[in-house]
């Protein structure tokens, strides 16, 4: 009896990694491989797929949908922007919505997408939805390319427990041949190839029962057409939108000065620093001549080899220092972010103070003590 | 108890910070009926209390949740439970364990079925353990779950334990600073209601990564140096990450580690750093040879380890002791944290706004039967009378509405003026001339204090740590009076050893000075005035006086200093008044290392300090009054439960025939409450200094009081919490307030009220000159003077 109960135990097929992060992984991989700059996931329950793609740095709009408005609310607060973001702004912009609504209604804020997945969603589908489903997916937001999987029921004898459906909540689940046949005639019907994979290698010798969970990959035939016929008709909006972040980005004009400006702010007040430590002497203070640097000496190597220019020189003249802005822009990371001198000095106008003459950064040195 | 309570919230830190259910009030006889002091003139008041209402009958269910088979994960215990969302509501609080519900099942014990996506079939038994009324301690604690949900709802950032708008951050450039505007609450039984306490918060973040601080230090001290600095610099400061929404403390540096170093996940396989993040969050760590930072995870939770973080991918968060020090930085700062009473009120008022308007929350408030005030709770406090300050017999005449005499001690002879006959003068060659207007100064200032001084005997030095130290040890006798040595920077060691050597191996009291300070010829009589009077201090001198009418009595001041760099020192200053004036203080401390208990040496100084009292009293002090500052939130219980008995064990050990009477107050600067005068026109104003606020927004279960002793410039007051866990002295309320006030009129560093009783500002400088600088207890010659001022 024991033994017989160990035999059957060692029967149990488990995955490593779990299945469900291999086909998250999977998804991330197509992502790598077809750069997809807008994404939407349908029937994003937890919201965990759209998590780990909102790191995909080619990704600039990441959408879900769910008919469950409680399961994306219960962890949609992951896809904020993390208090990291709004410090150091990525380059690239990034928004993530999240809609609350139906694989079989219609609604413009789905179109215009690279990339669809629908990662164990088609068997949650009621039979009318499921006629719907092709027509919403393929025909309406027609992105370059759809992922499906959905359970293979070949496999269910492998599984323990497995009776007639993997979840409760499943409609029905499909062999190799069943979701074959649907996927084919979907894409014949909307002009779309599909390939078929999966992820769950079946057991040695068990091969043709196929993956755990079956996969079709479809790739849109035709190019993409601007204003095509669909988009003609606008269609109303049925969803219902739960959630909207936009993330901090150069992009954006605001973050772009915020971060510009601070920049330039540092690089000058170290530069200030600098020199007005030059300024005073230290005659008796023989450990600040050996050992006590101030703090702005990397700077220093840096400033050698760029001044080269007398009009780039930074300079004290009475109680003004002036750091000329083409110093500042010499700096790697400033002109990493302005591009062009112009833009650094629209950027900081009115912001920094500057000279009567637009061409330096200016402080006073008396605010400094106290 | 609440200890059974694990309805966890993020990060399932289980700490209680309110001190609920300690209730120390039920012991004390006196004020069983009422603590409410009489004295003063009334004050029309409010705070930042909102009144947490619900509707009548209200209670809360709390279901205890099993599965059978028994289910591990929290997520999907959680996930097969909410399958049945028609039997329970939508409407619900789950741990995994502990469901709350707004209103009561069917069923004593309801089962539901569930099957797994494995197949396998749950049975899940939900079944009332209990109906709690709004007031339970677990009902206060669900309210502070479901608020923080809200929060969460209206889009705000958790950073610890407070929530931020990331929406409009106001950044500081000049100093690569930002700060986020944002709330602190925590909703708690007050006296007569349950409420909402709500403030003002802003968090400093840095826009500079872990990394980048290192950089920038290794181009600052050098090679040599360079791992020193990153350790002081930066370990016990609080990181961000970029990838996740948690916040780690930095508790070591491992210079050894790498990110190309691996780790092993949690499914066995080994994985690099760089890969991992590669891997999971599609980060390119940059400096692959950077080191790495170790974060301990606390014990009281479940888990217990390390953390590891990447340098590169942390950013700091809060000011540093060097930042605070930043004079420039402070006053930056402050235009953008220090709210006027108005403003401050407004921008709470603009949190409650949200909550109002917002109608995803008032649906999740309404389902749960709650709602708020939205209008502060209003009430009256009392303004007490001012303090009359005396000096040699000379009443001081001024205003208490400014709460500073500083101009009228001008040129009145002190109390007890110490001669300085034999006094030392050490500075550089460069700073020749600033010593010489100091001493000029100082002759010029003394005499009207009644100081008499001869010429110091001045030394040039080079500027070097070790020239200073052989000067001491040549020069000073033990005739020596004071040493005063005049410093060209700011920098730490130099000021380190020479308070070392003169605190322990040669006590000779000692005052330094910023030759900068010194420079300016507008302000140099204030300087040389203040630096008489402190120096006075530091020799035993004495400067002015309150009436206090208790007689033998003994004031005893608490504080602790924790050391997050070296070691994790931690440093009690105690400081217990000698005479009757309370002009003259006895003091010492504790040096405590990691895991040791604070308590046992508090007891050996509590004891010194009763030998030191019947040396200059030629008896023994009847009453004893203990304010206990450096109590941490949720460390009350500790307090009461350990402390306590510790010092009326103490007491008990002196003899068998003497029996004082003890008071122990728990002393708090940091607390939530904010309260406003109203002026005329609804506008608001700080409550003048003597305010005692000692209903409405009390405890019920504690004998506690707020005073507002201090007046600021900028900003809101903050009134000092005071909280007494014991009191055998059975004092009126009235009398303990007022001793309480007075005594922070005793504060010789500041001619003004300071915002607590003088000896927890004393035994707070003590306990951080020591664990700054000395790290160990000073020489007890010094004991009966302010040497530490």
């Amino acid at each position: 009896m024991e033994k017989n109960f160990q035999e059957e135990f060692a029967r149990v097929i488990t995955f490593t990694p779990p299945l469900y992060k291999q086909r998250y992984q999977f998804v991330k991989d197509l992502v790598e491989k077809y750069k997809p700059k807008k994404v939407a996931d349908l029937g994003c329950a937890d919201c965990r797929l759209l998590w780990m793609l909102k790191f995909c740095s080619c990704i600039e709009v990441l959408a879900g949908l769910d008919i469950s408005a409680s399961a994306m609310k219960e962890k949609m607060h992951t896809l904020s922007p993390l208090p990291f973001d709004y410090l150091q702004p990525s380059e690239r912009s990034l928004t993530v919505t999240l809609h609350h609504g139906s694989v079989a209604h219609k609604d413009p804020c789905m179109l215009g997408f690279d990339l669809v997945t629908c990662i164990e969603l088609i068997e949650h589908l009621e039979e009318s939805e499921l006629e719907k489903f092709p027509e919403v997916v393929f025909g309406f937001m027609a992105p370059s390319i759809v992922v499906i999987s959905t359970p293979n029921s070949q496999f269910n004898p492998l599984l323990p427990g497995v009776v007639l459906h993997r979840h409760p909540d499943h409609k029905f689940e499909w062999d190799q041949a069943q979701f074959q046949s649907w996927a084919l005639e979907a894409a014949r019907c909307y002009d779309y190839s599909v390939e078929f994979t999966g992820v769950g290698h079946p057991p040695k010798g068990m091969e043709n029962v196929g993956f755990c969970t079956q996969i079709g990959v479809f790739v849109r035939k035709y190019p993409q057409t601007g204003g095509s016929v669909q988009y003609e008709k606008p269609t109303e909006a049925v969803y219902k939108t739960v959630f909207k972040a936009v993330y901090p980005s150069l992009k954006d004009e605001k973050y772009l000065q915020n971060a510009v400006v601070s920049e330039v702010i540092f690089i000058a007040q170290n530069i200030k620093q600098h020199l007005m430590s030059k300024h005073e002497e230290y005659d008796d203070d023989p450990e600040r001549k050996d050992e006590f640097q101030p703090s702005v000496d990397c700077f220093s190597d840096y400033l050698g080899k760029l001044v080269f220019d007398k009009t780039m020189e930074p300079f004290i003249s009475g109680s003004e220092v002036y750091i000329p802005l083409a110093t500042i822009f010499s700096f790697p990371k400033v002109n990493q972010l302005c591009g062009t001198f112009e833009k650094l000095c629209k950027l900081i106008a009115g912001k920094v103070p500057l000279s009567s003459d637009g061409s330096a950064v200016v402080f006073n040195t008396e605010h400094e003590n106290e | 108890g609440l200890q059974d309570l694990c309805l966890r919230d993020r990060g399932g830190r289980r700490r209680d910070y309110h001190d609920l259910g300690v209730n120390t009030r039920q012991a004390m006889v006196h004020v069983q009926e009422s603590k409410t002091g009489l004295s003063g003139r009334m004050i029309k008041l409010t705070s930042n209390h909102y009144r947490l209402t619900s509707r009548p009958q209200w209670a809360l269910y709390q279901y205890h949740v099993g599965y059978s088979p028994e289910m591990e994960s929290r997520r999907l215990r959680s996930a097969l439970l909410f399958q049945h969302e028609e039997h329970i509501g939508r409407t619900h609080a789950f741990d995994g364990t502990i469901l709350f519900l707004p209103q009561k099942l069917r069923n004593r014990v309801t089962e539901l079925f569930s099957r797994t996506r494995n197949g396998e079939d749950v049975k899940i038994t939900v079944t009332l353990t209990n109906e709690l009324p709004p007031t339970s301690p677990t009902c206060l604690h669900f309210y502070n779950i479901i608020f923080r949900r809200l929060l969460k709802m209206l889009n705000l950032q958790q950073i610890g334990r407070n929530y931020y708008n990331p929406g409009d951050p106001v950044s500081i450039p000049n100093h690569r600073l930002m700060v986020w505007p944002g709330f602190t609450s925590s909703i708690l039984q007050y006296e007569e209601s349950i409420m909402l306490c709500a403030d003002v918060s802003h968090k400093v973040l840095r826009g500079e990564t872990v990394l980048d601080v290192m950089l920038s230090l290794h181009s600052q001290v050098g090679e040599e140096r360079f791992r020193d600095a990153c350790a002081k610099e930066l370990i016990g400061l609080i990181v961000l990450t970029k990838y996740n929404n948690r916040t780690y403390r930095i508790d070591d540096i491992n210079w050894d580690g790498s990110p190309m170093g691996t780790f092993r996940k949690s499914d066995g396989a080994e994985i690099s750093f760089l890969e991992y993040y590669k891997k999971q969050y599609n980060i390119d760590i940059g400096d692959p040879k950077q080191p790495v930072l170790i974060s301990q995870l606390k014990k009281n939770r479940n888990i217990e380890g390390a953390v590891v973080l990447i340098p590169e991918l942390c950013s700091l968060t809060g000011l540093t002791e060097k930042m605070r020090s930043d004079f420039n930085m402070m006053k930056d700062l402050a235009i953008h944290t220090r709210l006027p009473p108005e403003q401050r009120q407004r921008e709470v008022g603009r949190l409650l706004n949200y909550i109002q308007r917002d109608d995803n929350v008032q649906k999740e408030l309404g389902n749960w039967g709650l709602s708020f005030d939205y209008k502060s709770v209003a009430f009256t406090g009392r303004v007490v009378q001012g303090e009359k300050i005396f000096q040699s017999g000379n009443m001081i005449d001024y205003n208490p509405q400014f709460a500073d005499w500083t101009k009228e001690t001008r040129g009145v002879p002190l109390i007890r003026a110490v001669p300085m006959d034999n006094w030392l003068l050490i500075h550089t060659r460069r700073n020749h001339d600033v010593a010489n207007t100091l001493i000029h100064s100082l002759y010029k200032v003394s005499p009207a204090m009644g100081i008499r001084m001869s010429r110091p005997i001045t030394i040039e030095v080079d500027d070097r740590t070790e020239a200073y130290l052989r000067v001491l040890q040549q020069r000073v006798t033990p005739d020596t009076n004071i040493v005063v040595c005049i410093l060209s920077s700011s920098r730490k060691d130099k000021y380190d050893a020479i308070k070392k050597y003169l605190c322990t191996d040669c006590p000779i009291p000692s005052q330094c000075v910023l030759a900068r300070t010194l420079s300016k010829p507008q302000t140099i009589m204030t300087v040389a005035t203040k630096i008489a009077l402190q120096m006075n201090c530091k020799m035993g001198g004495e400067l002015w006086s309150v009436e206090i009418p208790l007689k033998q009595v003994m004031i005893v001041g608490i504080d602790c200093y924790h050391d997050t760099v070296t070691g994790r020192q931690s440093v009690a200053g105690f400081v217990s008044s000698l005479n009757q004036t309370m002009t003259r203080w006895f003091s010492r401390c504790v040096v405590q290392s990691r895991g040791q208990e604070l308590v046992d040496g508090i007891k050996a100084c509590l004891q010194t300090a009763l030998r030191s009292w019947f040396k200059w009293n030629k008896c023994l002090p009847s009453r004893i009054f203990v304010y206990r500052d450096g109590v941490g939130d949720g460390q009350l219980n500790t307090l009461v439960n350990y402390e306590v008995p510790q010092f009326l064990d103490c007491l008990k050990s002196i003899g068998t025939d003497y029996s004082p009477r003890l008071t122990v107050i728990v002393v708090k600067k940091r607390v939530g409450a904010r309260f406003f005068a109203e002026i005329g026109g609804g506008g608001l104003k700080n409550p003048p200094p003597g305010t005692v606020v000692d209903t409405v927004v009390t405890r019920p279960e504690w004998y506690d009081f707020f005073v507002v002793s201090h007046t600021v410039k900028n900003g809101c007051v903050t009134p000092t919490h005071y909280n007494v866990i014991y009191d055998g002295s059975q004092l009126k309320p009235d009398h303990l307030q007022r001793l309480t006030y007075k005594l922070c009129h005793m504060y010789y560093n500041w001619s003004g009220v300071i915002r607590v009783p003088a000896p927890c500002q004393y035994a707070h400088k003590l306990a951080f000159l020591v664990g700054q600088s000395i790290h160990r207890e000073p020489n007890l010659m010094l004991s009966d003077r302010l040497y530490y001022l």
